[in-house]
């Protein structure tokens, strides 16, 4: 169970990864449209007041191939041997965790919550307990996806490119900034 | 009875062993020498079977995979990481 939770690359075959990573996209990509959820960065995720149907898919196709293509680079830079295929796979899969969040915005309930803090001056601030344990609760959730997509990132990026060393960890670190400064700009530019 | 294994590093200081004696199990003749490990069995046991599904495969990663229930890239860097072990040792 460790094994499909935090490292399904080395058990799975590629189709298989890719058939659930595509599908688990979409279905994801349909779930932020129906919670107001933008993915506005390869780690990001945010609220909206109304998202267009459109706009979860494009934020994750951008999200996708931005990670994907610098990750690529690196994997390749590497080992020569590295596959399109399994990097690919690798951040379809990861990015899972991150597609759980924007669950937490059902009926509006957390927007509601964001509205409600987002207040001129501290002294007007008037949060429920209720609220603020629902707020603790999405704030530890959230790094708790964090992690677990940092977790399958690396897991599968070593898988792809054979990585071993140090020096191949800080470029992997230094990457995947490049790449969430990238896919913000990008987001921006759209 | 469970398999023997045949030890390839010194227990004592951990170098390569050598050969020093065969005996033919017919006729009880013994060869003594210095003989060293072919690069091969100077591997570990899962090491060897590796190579021996490797060979076994026809050199297929895919049917390998499919054997071992792992992915197609475990497999391949195993290969790979294998390759490397191999070549320093055919160095020493």
């Amino acid at each position: 169970m460790k094994k499909i939770l935090f490292n399904p690359f080395e058990r799975y075959s590629e189709i298989a990864l890719l058939l659930f990573g595509l599908l688990a996209t979409i279905v994801a990509s349909l779930a932020a449209y129906y919670c107001n959820g933008r993915f506005d960065g390869i780690i990001d995720m945010h609220l909206a007041e109304e998202v267009p149907l459109s706009a979860p898919f494009v934020d994750n196709a951008i999200n996708t191939v931005t990670l994907f293509c610098l990750l690529f680079i690196l994997g390749v830079a590497i080992n020569r041997k590295t596959r399109a295929i399994d990097v690919l796979n690798t951040v379809l899969i990861a990015r899972l965790p991150i597609y759980l969040l924007p669950l937490f915005n059902i009926s509006n309930r957390l927007k509601s919550i964001e509205d409600s803090i987002n207040v001129a001056y501290l002294s007007e601030l008037r949060l429920e307990v209720p609220d603020l344990i629902f707020l603790l609760v999405f704030a530890l959730v959230s790094l708790l996806c964090l992690a677990w997509f940092a977790v399958l990132l690396y897991k599968g990026f070593k898988i792809s490119a054979n990585s071993k060393t140090t020096g191949h960890k800080v470029l992997f670190a230094t990457v995947i900034l490049l790449a969430e400064l990238l896919s913000k700009y990008i987001h921006y530019l759209i | 009875m469970p398999a023997r294994k045949l030890p390839v590093n010194c227990p004592s200081c951990m170098n390569s062993l050598n050969v020093s004696e065969l005996a033919c199990p017919e006729c009880g003749t013994h060869v003594s020498g210095s003989y060293p490990l072919p690069v091969l069995l100077r591997l570990n046991e899962d090491e060897q079977n590796f190579i021996l599904q490797f060979f076994l495969s026809s050199g297929s990663l895919k049917q390998m995979a499919s054997q071992m229930g792992i992915s197609y890239p475990t497999v391949r860097n195993k290969l790979d990481d294998l390759i490397e072990k191999v070549r320093k040792l055919q160095s020493e």
